[in-house]
C-alpha cells in the first residue's frame, strides 16, 4: 500500500519536475511549418543543435516539419492539439498574423494567445536594381521613364508585396512580373537582363550585392546591419493611409523567426525557454555556425514580439480592407 | 585547366575526403532504395554535418549521397514498380515490364549500365561547360523556357499509343495532367484553385504521393489477383542472371543512351524545368527510335531501351543541374538548392569566382560524381543476382512489406494522412488506367509541366508582350516540337513503307 502511494506520488512528481524546469531525460520538439531545407527550417536546425546546453536539464531538442496551408497546419496543430508542458515549441510562417487579420479560411488560432518565446531574427526586406542600369538612388528610379521590371514569385511573398505598394502608393515606375518559381530563379532572370530589379529579404540578396551584380535602393521598416543609408518606403508614403499599409505589411518582419509554445504553458517554463534563447544566441559556438552560414540571427523576447503583432491585428476596419486590396497571404 | 582538373581528382582521393564520399554513398544508396524518402530532404538533413569539414570533403559526401540516389532509385522502381524516387517513375513502365517476364536481372544491368553512362556524360558536361557555361543559361530566358516545357509536353505523342484513339487518349490524359498542375494557389493573383477548401493542397499536389499511387498501387493489387510471384511464371533458377546481358544492351544502343544522356544534362543545365521532365521526354525520346509498329507496340511491355533511356537521363541530369549552381549561384534542382547551402557554410561564395580561383573544388566536384557512380554501380552488380530473386518471392509475402514502404513513403512527403488519400485515390486512377489502357505517362509529363508552362508563358507574356514569339530560339523550339508530335505519324508510315516493300 505504502508502494503503491510511493508510485502515486512519483508519477504526481513528473510533471511537477518539469514545472521546476529540469528537462533532464525529457525530449523538446520544435514543430517546423514547412518541408526541410528552407530558411525557418535551417535556423530551426541550428537552434535545435545550441538549444540544449543552456535548458536546465539539457533536453534532446528534435526539429520535426509539418509543412501545409503556408504554416497554417503547423500553427493550428500547436495551438489546438499540442500539450502546455514545455516540450512543444512551434516556428511557423512571419505572415500568419496577416493570415488571421485578413480572416483566411482554415485558421484556427489567436496569434496573440500563444505562449511566445520570441523572434530568432529580424528580416528586412530591401529592393536591389541591377548595377549596370543608370538608377543609383530610389530617387533616381522615381524619375524613371521607361517602367522598370521587378521579377517575382506572387502574391503573399515580400518579393510582389513590396515592390506592389512602392508602386500604387508612392507612384514608381514598376512592371512586375510574378510567377517565377524561386527567388533563385528570379536572380537568374535578373542575370540575363530579363528583369531589372527584385525585392527580397537582405539574406537571400548579400551574395548578388557583394558580388556587384545588384545594389539596394529602399528598405522597409525592419532593420538590419549595413542599411542605415537606405530610405525607408514608410517615409516616403504621401499619406497617413499609406503608411499605415506599409507599416502593416512590414511589421511581420520583426519577428521574422517567431518562436512560440503553446497557449496556457505555465508562465515560468516560458521564462527558462526565452532564456534559453537569449543565451543559444548570443553562444559564440552558434554564432561561428550562423556566420558559416550567412545567417543573421538577432533574438526579439516574446513580450515585444506579442506587442507588435497587437498592433498589427488592432488596426481600424477601414485600414484593414484597403490592406486586402494589395496584401493576400503567402509563403 | 588541365592542372586543376588533374588536382581536383588527388583532391578527391585524399583518404579523409574518400572516406566521406563512401559514408555519403552508403546513406544515399538506402535512401534511393526506399520509396518516398526523396535526395533533397536527405540532402537538408545531412547538411549540419558538414560544419567542419574541409569543402573538399564536404562535397565528396553530400554529393556522392546525391549522386546515388538515382541509380538506387532504379532497382526499387524495375523490381516491385514501386517508384525509388519522384525521378525514378518512367523506368518502371518497362523495367518492371521486364521484371514481370522474368528479366530482372537483364533490366537492373541495362538501368545500373545506363545510369553510370549517364552519371559520365553529365559529368563530362559540367567539366566541359565551364568555359561556355554563362552564355549557355543566360540564352534561356522565360520564353525560351516556356517553349521547351511545350517541346517536353509535346513527347506526349510518342508516350501515347499509336493511332487515332491512341493519340486522343495520351493528349487527354496529358490534359488532365495539365488540370492537377493547377491546384493550388496561383503565383499572378494569388488565388486558390480547386483546393476542395483543403488546407493539403494550397501548395500544389505533391508529385511523390500521386506518382506512387499511379503507379505502384495498380502493381500491388495485379500482383495480389494473380497470386503468384513478381515473374510468375519464369522458373525461379532462369531469374539468377541477365545482369551482363543488359550491360550489353546499353553498348548495343549506345547512341541512344548518348542522346538520352545528353537530354537529361540539358534539363539539368536549365534551371526551374525540374528535374523529374527529364526521365519522361527522356522516355518518350527512347520510344521514337522504334522501327516499325510491332517494336513501337513493344514499349510497355518490357522493351529494355524503354530502361536504358530514362536511365541515362536521370543520372546525366545531375551533372548538368550543377553548373548553374556553380555559375551563377542559382540552383538548377531543389537539391541543388541545399547544396548552396552547403557552399555557404564553407565559407564559397558560388558564381564566376568557382570557374576561376576555386576551379580546382569545381573539378573535384566532377571526379567525386564519377567516382561516386561507379563504385555504387559496381557494389549494386555484386547485390545484382541476390536483389533479381526477390521477383521470384511469393506475392502474399512480398506485398506487406511492399504496401508498408509505398505508405511510410508517401506519408514522408507532407507527413499528412492526406498524403495517404491521395496515393489512394492515384492508385485508383492508376488501376482504371492501366485496365482501360489509358497511358499514364502523358498524365505524369502534364502534372510536372503544367506550372512551369503556365508561369513562364505569364512571364513571357507579362515581359515581351507578342515579341517574345519572334526570338529565334523560341522559333527553333516551335519547330522540335511539331517534329515531336510528328513523328510517330512519321514512324508510322515508315514502317508500313518497309512492310510493302518487303511484301
Amino acid at each position: 500500500m505504502k508502494l503503491t502511494r510511493f508510485f502515486a506520488a512519483a508519477l504526481a512528481a513528473i510533471p511537477m519536475a518539469a514545472a521546476a524546469q529540469n528537462f533532464a531525460g525529457k525530449t523538446v520538439t520544435i514543430v517546423v511549418g514547412y518541408k526541410p531545407g528552407g530558411g525557418y527550417d535551417a535556423t530551426a536546425r541550428l537552434l535545435a543543435r545550441h538549444l540544449p546546453k543552456h535548458i536546465p536539464g539539457k533536453p534532446t531538442v528534435i526539429v520535426q516539419n509539418m509543412p501545409g496551408g503556408n504554416s497554417i497546419v503547423a500553427a493550428n496543430h500547436v495551438y489546438n492539439v499540442a500539450k502546455p508542458d514545455g516540450l512543444t515549441i512551434a516556428t511557423f510562417n512571419r505572415n500568419l498574423p496577416i493570415a488571421q487579420l485578413t480572416k483566411v479560411e482554415g485558421v484556427k488560432f489567436d496569434m496573440t494567445k500563444f505562449a511566445w518565446i520570441g523572434s530568432a531574427a529580424n528580416e528586412a526586406t530591401i529592393l536591389a536594381i541591377r548595377s549596370d542600369l543608370p538608377y543609383k538612388t530610389f530617387a533616381d528610379l522615381r524619375k524613371a521613364k521607361e517602367p522598370i521590371v521587378i521579377g517575382s514569385t506572387g502574391p503573399g511573398a515580400n518579393t510582389y508585396d513590396f515592390p506592389l505598394l512602392l508602386k500604387d502608393l508612392v507612384g514608381v515606375n514598376f512592371k512586375i512580373v510574378s510567377g517565377y518559381s524561386s527567388s533563385a530563379d528570379i536572380m537568374l532572370a535578373v542575370e540575363r537582363k530579363e528583369a531589372d530589379g527584385r525585392a527580397g529579404s537582405l539574406t537571400s540578396l548579400r551574395t548578388f550585392i557583394d558580388r556587384g551584380l545588384v545594389h539596394p535602393v529602399i528598405r522597409a521598416r525592419a532593420m538590419q546591419p549595413g542599411l542605415e543609408n537606405l530610405p525607408v518606403d514608410e517615409d516616403l508614403a504621401p499619406n497617413a493611409r499609406a503608411k499605415a499599409i506599409m507599416a502593416l505589411r512590414s511589421a511581420p518582419e520583426q519577428v521574422a523567426r517567431p518562436y512560440v509554445m503553446p497557449p496556457g504553458t505555465p508562465a515560468d517554463i516560458v521564462k527558462t525557454m526565452r532564456t534559453a534563447f537569449a543565451k543559444a544566441i548570443d553562444d559564440p559556438a552558434l554564432k561561428a555556425e550562423e556566420k558559416k552560414a550567412k545567417m543573421d540571427l538577432d533574438f526579439t523576447d516574446g513580450d515585444k514580439a506579442v506587442a507588435i503583432l497587437r498592433d498589427v491585428l488592432n488596426q481600424p476596419k477601414d485600414i484593414v480592407d484597403e490592406f486586402s486590396k494589395y496584401v493576400k497571404f503567402g509563403e | 585547366m588541365l592542372d586543376a582538373f588533374i588536382q581536383g581528382l588527388l583532391l578527391v582521393v585524399q583518404w579523409k575526403a574518400f572516406a566521406f564520399m563512401l559514408l555519403g554513398i552508403g546513406v544515399g544508396f538506402w535512401v534511393g532504395l526506399l520509396p518516398g524518402l526523396g535526395g533533397a530532404t536527405t540532402l537538408a538533413l545531412m547538411l549540419p554535418f558538414v560544419y567542419n569539414m574541409q569543402p573538399v570533403e564536404a562535397f565528396a559526401f553530400l554529393l556522392g549521397m546525391h549522386s546515388v540516389v538515382a541509380t538506387t532509385g532504379d532497382i526499387t522502381s524495375v523490381l516491385f514498380g514501386v517508384p525509388g524516387e519522384a525521378t525514378t517513375a518512367a523506368i518502371i513502365l518497362d523495367g518492371h515490364a521486364m521484371a514481370k517476364k522474368g528479366e530482372a536481372g537483364r533490366a537492373l544491368g541495362a538501368a545500373l549500365g545506363s545510369s553510370l553512362v549517364g552519371a559520365l556524360i553529365g559529368a563530362a558536361a559540367l567539366a566541359l561547360a565551364i568555359p561556355i557555361v554563362r552564355p549557355l543559361v543566360l540564352t534561356f530566358g522565360s520564353p525560351e523556357l516556356f517553349m521547351l516545357a511545350i517541346v517536353g509536353l509535346a513527347f506526349i505523342a510518342s508516350l501515347s499509343a499509336e493511332g487515332a484513339r491512341g493519340m486522343a487518349r495520351g493528349f487527354l490524359a496529358g490534359g488532365l495532367g495539365l488540370f492537377l498542375a493547377m491546384i493550388g494557389q496561383d503565383p499572378q493573383a494569388g488565388i486558390a484553385r480547386f483546393t476542395l477548401d483543403s488546407m493539403y493542397l494550397w501548395q500544389g499536389l505533391d508529385i511523390v504521393p500521386v506518382l506512387v499511387g499511379l503507379f505502384a498501387i495498380p502493381e500491388i493489387v495485379e500482383l495480389v489477383v494473380r497470386g503468384t510471384s513478381i515473374a510468375g511464371n519464369v522458373a525461379p533458377g532462369s531469374i539468377r542472371h541477365g545482369a551482363l546481358e543488359g550491360v550489353k544492351d546499353v553498348f548495343r544502343n549506345f547512341w541512344l543512351t548518348l542522346r538520352c544522356g545528353l537530354i537529361g544534362t540539358f534539363i539539368g543545365i536549365t534551371p526551374g524545368l525540374g528535374g523529374s521532365v527529364a526521365q519522361w521526354m527522356a522516355y518518350g525520346h527512347a520510344t521514337q527510335s522504334a522501327r516499325n509498329s510491332e517494336e513501337r507496340k513493344r514499349f510497355g511491355e518490357g522493351d529494355v531501351r524503354g530502361v536504358i533511356g530514362p536511365g541515362a537521363a536521370c543520372n546525366s541530369k545531375e551533372g548538368g543541374a550543377l553548373i548553374p549552381t556553380i555559375a551563377f549561384g542559382v540552383p538548377g534542382s531543389t537539391s541543388m538548392a541545399i547544396l548552396l547551402g552547403g557552399f555557404f557554410l564553407l565559407g564559397l561564395v558560388p558564381g564566376p569566382d568557382m570557374l576561376t580561383t576555386h576551379l580546382t573544388v569545381t573539378f573535384s566536384m566532377v571526379w567525386t560524381i564519377v567516382l561516386a557512380n561507379v563504385i555504387t554501380v559496381l557494389v549494386c552488380f555484386l547485390l545484382l543476382n541476390r536483389l533479381t530473386s526477390l521477383t521470384a518471392v511469393p506475392g502474399h509475402l512480398l506485398v506487406p512489406v511492399i504496401l508498408v514502404l509505398v505508405f511510410i513513403g508517401s506519408y514522408t512527403s507532407n507527413s499528412s494522412y492526406a498524403d495517404i488519400l491521395v496515393t489512394l485515390i492515384f492508385g485508383a486512377v492508376g488501376y482504371f488506367m492501366v485496365i482501360a489502357k489509358w497511358p499514364r505517362a502523358p498524365l505524369v509529363l502534364g502534372l510536372v509541366l503544367g506550372k512551369i508552362a503556365e508561369n513562364y508563358l505569364y512571364i513571357s507574356v507579362a515581359r515581351y508582350d507578342a515579341a517574345w514569339l519572334k526570338r529565334p530560339v523560341v522559333v527553333a523550339l516551335l519547330i522540335v516540337a511539331v517534329a515531336v508530335v510528328l513523328y510517330p505519324a512519321f514512324q508510322a508510315w515508315r514502317g508500313r513503307k518497309k512492310a510493302s516493300a518487303h511484301a
